[in-house]
Parts: structure tokens; sequence; C-alpha cells
């Protein structure tokens, strides 16, 4: 595995503070923390765009705002507006999320025209599409990742944070291998330790979108010292999708899919049991 | 040798003094600039300093032995830094060890001017010592003796306002080989039976008050340091969170969720009343308040109150030992049992576990005194009786390998070199298990708390169940341990802080600049040392050993079950990284390369 300097890490990292109970202080103290660490954005609500602008136009960190957050329902012209203010108001990245009921109703080009109308309102600053990919399979995933290319976006991102699960390698690699080596792939969603973040970088995420992002680089450090055994390969089972398919939160047709992939897997023969 | 007194020092008062309360003769010890940075202070320092001046066979219980107090170069400047930790030859495992505590005398004490002291000889009475900004005094303490340790801090802070004072109890008076030292009333330098030997010493107490400055290197350099410090402690979901709300006493469900809460004396890993004593029901039933140390954000303490007292905790080891460890699930006994253990000056992980180990003798049939599986009536009388060596509790102060030796039962003893495992039943993480054979003070948690990543997932997760890796991982642990015990820090830091920023707190404080690599070596050379005096003293391979419940008997319920601890694997991989031959004893080439 590539070895990282902290700096080097930090500006792949999207410092993240998205509740819905966060206040003015926490904000405060992510844009604090995201000078002190050296983060390449922080990414808020457009509740907190201008104010995170304020603590931050004298440094080079970004400020990422997140649109038609976390649902990704509000109608095209919500969003577009959305981003239009987000961007006026200091936004320099946009993290839009997709319309995931319409792509799994194979309503392509509404998806491709309601991406491609925030990239437009969301210009000059970069936009980034998040699918949800617990909710998709890896067939739609595929296809959101051709529509986000096509309708002019700059990253291809996996999930809220507030969906069945987050970021998982196997998502990676698919929207890596799809998008192409020219457009971003953003990794975000459970991503708590320095471990899972290096995991995704591995798998093809070119930035990181995180909470941890304090304790993922000021880990980077144990990494000098016994390397082989931190990062001792992890059984296929234990970062698999399916082992987060929860039946009350999937979609049916989804969680049908993922158990399907499980009995299909070579690995299943051989970690995918109880007992070491 | 440089005189510390040779130059300015940051960080550092400069001075350590040796007190002889036979005679109350005092001297400066030098120390060199050399062995500063070697060494840095807190454990480090006194392991150095005890080596240099004891021979491997010193009695823990002569005159001669001395018994080191030390803070760090940290000390009294960085979040945490309120601690001291107390170094000598431990009476009940015969190991060098070092035992921390937390509260506001390591604070006090370093701004009387001093680093610390050592103290040699033996008083004809009872004494303590006053240390201010004037120097150390050798008072009468006749009037303290046979008091407990409560009653003896408010004696003595009546008498001297604003002081901080570490004593011993009862326990510690009669050498219970497992006694306490007690500052502030409820911190504990609680293993190793560090109080004990202070009783040998008839050394009570210690009050320290100190109002001197302690200098700092870069002080514009100092505030930007605490503000990044403040960031990673607030943002480590365990600092900044769980321990915060629900203290120590959060691993109750979480271990026990992972099948290693030890049960009835390690026999199974699943409490099933485990919710009823865990972090959540204190603070719903028992909690007051939140309680700190000097300068600690975290403020992981508890100030409880039953219906009949108050006091501070339960911790988790301890809310283990007089609980899931005796399968005692009354909450309020518990509490008052810890209680009790911090007024008498007794290491509660000690005290539990060997309670639990004469628990299961009794079931065995092999001991003859009544002592039951949940039982919780038991156990005010049963810990008043150790602290005085009193009946029952006479056998029971002798801990649980002495007790089980003494019964014909030595595998129902749960201890590594005398010092028995706290709270984590190792079979459930192969790591934690290499970490307790091979501590270099016994069955500690604390030297390498691989618990961390294989549990907590910090810094990052590993798999619990594989013994691959596990030799380099506590290894490493081990070594960055030994450097936060000796600037001396709340191990608690290490969850949110790497090497670096240890290195760049002590760079900024005391000037000195260390190398993640060269601070880490630091670390490296203090746990050789340690092992060097304990192979000097007897102990090899054969000591690096886990009571055979471990290795043979498999727990049968809970996600840890069907397991047992591969340690010689991991063991001969250990040696292998350390440069220790295959009897576990540093080469000659080890210690050259280390420069011990």
């Amino acid at each position: 595995m590539k070895e990282y300097t902290r700096d080097q890490l930090a500006k792949m990292i999207d410092h993240t503070e998205l509740k819905s109970s966060s206040g003015q202080g926490k904000i405060k103290n992510l844009c604090d923390e995201a000078k002190m660490f050296g983060f390449i954005s922080v990414c808020v609500n457009p509740y907190y765009v201008k104010y995170a602008y304020e603590q931050l136009k004298d440094s080079d960190v970004l400020v990422c705002s997140v649109i038609g957050f976390p649902l990704g329902m509000s109608t095209t012209e919500i969003k577009a507006a959305e981003a239009r203010k987000a961007v006026s108001e200091g936004a320099e990245e946009i993290d839009m999320v997709i319309n995931v009921g319409a792509l799994r109703d194979k309503n392509y080009d509404f998806v491709l025209e309601d991406i491609r109308q925030v990239v437009v309102a969301s210009a000059p600053a970069h936009v980034k599409v998040i699918f949800e990919t617990c909710y998709l399979t890896d067939e739609q995933i595929v296809k959101a990742c051709q529509l986000s290319v096509e309708a002019g976006a700059h990253y291809v991102k996996t999930s809220t944070g507030f969906g069945a699960f987050g970021a998982f390698e196997d998502h990676i690699k698919i929207m890596r291998e799809t998008v192409g080596p020219d457009i971003g792939v953003k990794a975000s969603g459970g991503i708590n330790n320095l471990k899972d973040a290096l995991r995704m970088i591995e798998a093809g995420a070119s930035r990181i979108g995180t909470s941890a992002g304090v304790a993922i680089v000021e880990g980077v450090s144990m990494l000098k010292f016994a390397p082989k055994a931190w990062l001792e390969p992890e059984i296929p089972c234990h970062i698999c999708p399916v082992r987060s398919a929860n039946m009350s939160k999937l979609p049916k047709g989804v969680y049908a899919y993922y158990k399907k992939k499980c009995l299909d897997c070579p690995h299943r023969d051989k970690y995918n049991k109880f007992y070491e | 040798m440089t005189n510390i007194n040779s130059k300015e020092l940051f960080g550092w008062m400069g001075k350590i003094v040796k007190i002889n309360v036979s005679n109350g003769t005092q001297e400066i010890v030098e120390i060199s600039d050399d062995i500063r940075k070697k060494y840095i202070g807190g454990r480090g320092l006194g392991v150095k300093l005890y080596s240099d001046m004891c021979n491997a066979d010193i009695d823990p219980f002569s005159a001669e032995n001395p018994i080191i107090f030390l803070t760090g170069p940290l000390t009294g400047l960085i979040p945490t830094a309120g601690r001291y930790q107390v170094i000598s030859r431990s009476p009940q495992t015969g190991t060098i060890s070092d035992s921390s505590s937390g509260g506001f005398f390591g604070n006090v004490l370093k701004k009387t001017g001093i680093d610390g002291f050592i103290v040699t000889g033996k008083a004809e009475k009872p004494v303590y010592l006053l240390v201010t900004d004037d120097g150390i005094e050798i008072k009468d303490a006749t009037h303290l003796w046979g008091k407990n340790t409560h009653d003896t801090r408010d004696i003595l802070t009546a008498e001297y306002p604003k002081s901080s004072v570490a004593s011993i109890g009862p326990a510690g008076e009669n050498q219970v080989l497992y006694s306490a030292i007690m500052n502030d009333k409820d911190r504990a330098a609680g293993r190793g039976g560090m109080g004990a030997i202070m009783g040998s010493k008839n050394l009570k107490a210690i009050v320290a008050f100190g109002t001197k400055d302690i200098p700092v290197a870069d002080p514009d350099g100092f505030k930007e340091l605490l503000a990044k410090l403040s960031r990673l402690i607030d943002k480590n979901p365990v600092t900044g969170k769980s321990l915060n709300l629900l203290g120590t006493s959060v691993l109750v469900n979480v271990i026990n969720a992972h099948g290693m809460f030890p049960t009835e004396n390690f026999k199974r890993g699943v409490f099933n009343d485990a919710e009823g004593i865990s972090g959540e029901k204190i603070t719903e039933v028992l909690l007051q308040k939140r309680s700190a140390c000097f300068h600690c954000p975290i403020a992981c303490g508890r100030s409880t109150r039953t219906a009949n007292k108050s006091g501070e905790g339960p911790e988790y080891e301890s809310v283990w030992a007089f609980g899931a460890q005796l399968g005692i699930n009354d909450l309020t006994k518990i509490t008052e049992a810890n209680y009790l253990c911090n007024e008498l000056g007794l290491d509660t992980i000690t005290t539990g576990s060997t309670i639990g180990c004469a628990m299961e003798l009794y079931e065995k049939g092999v001991f003859p005194h009544e002592l039951k599986w949940g039982d919780a009536n038991i156990l005010e009388k049963l810990i008043e009786d150790i602290a005085y060596k009193r009946g029952i509790g006479a056998e029971l102060a002798l801990g649980s390998k002495r007790l089980a030796e003494k019964f014909g039962k030595p595998e129902l003893a749960m201890h590594v070199k005398g010092l028995e495992i706290p709270a984590y039943d190792p079979r459930g993480a192969q790591g934690q298990a290499l970490s307790y054979a091979t501590s270099n003070r016994g069955g500690c948690h604390m030297r390498a708390y691989a618990i961390a990543p294989e549990i907590l997932g910090s810094p990052m997760n590993i798999d619990r169940y594989s013994s691959d890796g596990k030799a380099e991982i506590v290894a490493l642990l081990q070594d960055i341990s030994a450097v936060v015990d000796s600037t001396v820090l709340c191990r608690f830091l290490q969850f949110a802080m790497s090497i670096s920023t240890f290195a760049e707190m002590i760079e900024v404080v005391t000037g000195l600049k260390y190398t993640d690599d060269e601070l880490l070596t630091v670390g490296t050379r203090i746990y050789n040392l340690e092992r060097e005096f304990n192979s000097k003293a007897g102990f090899t391979r054969k000591d690096d050993i886990l009571p055979v419940r471990f290795l043979e008997e498999e727990l049968d319920e809970g996600s840890s079950r069907n397991r047992v601890v591969h340690l010689d694997k991991m063991l001969d991989e250990f040696y292998k990284i350390r440069g220790w031959d295959e009897n576990g004893i540093p080469t000659e080439e080890t210690k050259k390369k280390l420069r011990i």
C-alpha cells in the first residue's frame, strides 16, 4: 500500500459536519480544525456556507456545500437554486444528491438533467454527485457514474452518511473503473479511522468525506511503525456491503440483490463462517 | 555528569531530591543531559535511577530499597498532566514496577520546584514528608498512623490548605502486598504494592504545596499546541465523548458484548447482569457529578453517592473486580466496596480478583471459608479484614498467586508474574493476551492497551481473533506507553494522539527535539531496561505465561467462545522483534543498540 504523509492525506479529506443538530460552535470548530490540520475543505449544510466562508476566507481551505441533502428528492429547480445560492455565498465545491428513486425507475433523462442543471448553476464550483450507493445495485452504480460524467460533474460520490450504510471498497472500485482516471471519486459515510480511509484510497477514491478527519490524520504516524501488522488484509466478508445490508432499511430488491451476491461470492466458503 | 541545575531547563524543574527517612539526610541527585534525553522523566527516568541504585535481589521492604516519586517535563502544563509516577521493586511481583496516579498531586509537587524525590531508609516512628517551595521536611505522623486515607487527607489539608496529599491507609501500614498510594482522596497509584513499601518505611503520607512557575521553551507555540490538543481530545470519540459521558465503566457493556467480560474468576466471558452494573446504570442511579483531574477536559471521574455513602467511582476495573468477577450484581455494594478500598488503600483489581480466586477455591472444595459467588454481603468485612490482615483476610492479603499456591491450586489464580489480570478476558483478544504475558510489571492492561485497536478501533481496528502481526503491534504499544508514562501524561491521550504529537509537546515545552523514531526508541529503551532488571531478578520466558485457563479452556458462550490464546507463536515473534533471546532476555547487541 502506498505511504501517505499526514499533509498528503489531509489534502484528500473533506472535513464534514452535516448533522441537523449541529450549532454554529460546531462549525467554528470544524473550520478551525480544517485550518489546523490542513484539510482540503469543510463540508457543511447550505445554512452554514456563508459562516464557514467567513471563517476560512483567509485560508486555502475550501467550503463545500451539500445540495438536495440528504434525500435528493427536491425538484431540479430547487437543487439548482440551492447550489447557485451556496456558490454565491462562498462555496467552491457542491455535493449534490441524485434522485435515487428516478434512477432506480430508469428515468435516466431526468437524472441526467437533474445533475446537469446543478453543474451549470454551480459553475465555477466543482460538483460531486452523491449516489447513495447503499440503495443501488452494481449495475445502477455504473449507470449513475455514466450519467454524472455525461452531465459534466467533476466527482462521483458514494453516500450521504444518512443512508442504510456508507462507503465500501467494492463500490469505489466500480465507480473508479467506470469514470476513469480524470473524474474524482469520493468515498463517504462510515469512514471512521485511518485504515478505512486508506482502503478507500487504495480502491480508487481520490477524496474522503468524513467527520473523523482529525483522528484519521493523527493516526498516520502510527503506520510508520509496524505497517504490515496494522494493514493485515481484512477478512473480505468483514468489509463487504452485504454485511451491512439490513432488511428493514433497504428496498426489497436491493436487499435480495445483496443476498444473492453473497451466495455466489467466491469468498463465501472460506470466510463466511462464524469461527476463525 | 552534568548537574541538572547546570543550565536553564524548560519543562523540567531541575531538581530531584534523595531523602533518607532513617536519618533525615538529603542530597540532590544529579541527572545528565544525556540521561534526561534518553529517559525523559516519570517512569523512564525512575526505572533508570532505580536500576542504577539497586541490585535486582533487593528486598522491597528493606530500608535500603528506594521508592521514587517523579513527575515529568509535561507535568503541570499539558491537559491531564496532574499525574505522578511511583517506581520501585514490587513486593507483590518482585519485578521492577511503577504505578501512576492522576488527580492534582503531580502538578502541586512539581510546582514546589522539584521534579520528584527518592525516599530511602526506614523511619523509627511514623512520618510524613512536607514538600514545599522551601524544600522537604520530615514530620511526625504518629497522630495519623492507623487512619484511613480520607481522614489522613482531611487532617493534613486542614493544616496545610491548598496542599495535595498522597498517603497510605491501614493496608499500606500493614504491608498488604497490594496496597495502594491514594492521593487527593480517591486517585490511586494502585498496582504493585507501592503503598506497602511506604508502610515498610513508616512513611504515612506526602503533603505537597508548591507555587513556582514551570518554564516553557516556546510560550507562543505552547498556546497553539494547547488549541490543537483541545481539538484532538474533543474530536476523538473516546476522549471527547464516551469517557466524559459514562466514565470508564462505559466499557462494561462493550466488553461484555464482545464476550470478554471476565465472570466468576474468568470462568465465563459474559455476565448476564452486566447492564445493571454498567456505566449507563451508574450514570442513572449513582452519579452526582462528573469530575476531572488537574487540567483535564476528558473528565472521566465519577462523583457518586449510594444511600449510605459518597465517594468517587467505581471505575471500570473496580466495577468488574467487585461485580462480574465475583458474580455480584448489586451496584451499591460494588460501589461501596470501591469506596472502602480507596479509604483503606487497596488495589481494587487485586482485591476483587483475589476474592474471586478464593471463591473458586471454595467452590472446588479446597478453601475452608465459605465464600459464594454472588454474595455481596461479604464484601465490606472481607475487605476490612484484608487491610488489617485479620482472620481470612490474612490469607487473602497474600494476593491470588500466593493464595492459590497455598491451597494447592495455583492454576486458579488469574495472574501474570503475581499481578492479577484485569477486566478483559484475553481469549477474546490475542494482542491483549500477549500484552498481559509480556508485561514487565505483571498482569496489567496498561503496559500495552491492545484493547484500543482490537476492540475500540483506535487508532485502527485490527482483527482481535487473529494472532498475526500482534507481536509487532504489542511491542509498539508498549514502547509508546512507556513514553507517555515518562512524560507523565494520562494514557487516555493515546486514544487521541500519535507519537508525533507527543514529540511536538516535548519540543514545545522543553525545547528538546525528537523525531518520531527517536522518541519511540526512548520507549523501547525503557521497556528493555525494565526487562533487563527483571531478568537479573530471575524472570525469564517461563514467567511470560498466562494462566492455563486461557491457553486450554475455551469460553463456552458469547462472541469470544470456542477460543483460546495462541501464546507460544506470538511469544516467539515478540522476542525476535524485541531483540531478546529465546528465553526472553535482551541480548548484548540489543542493549548496545539502545545504549542501555
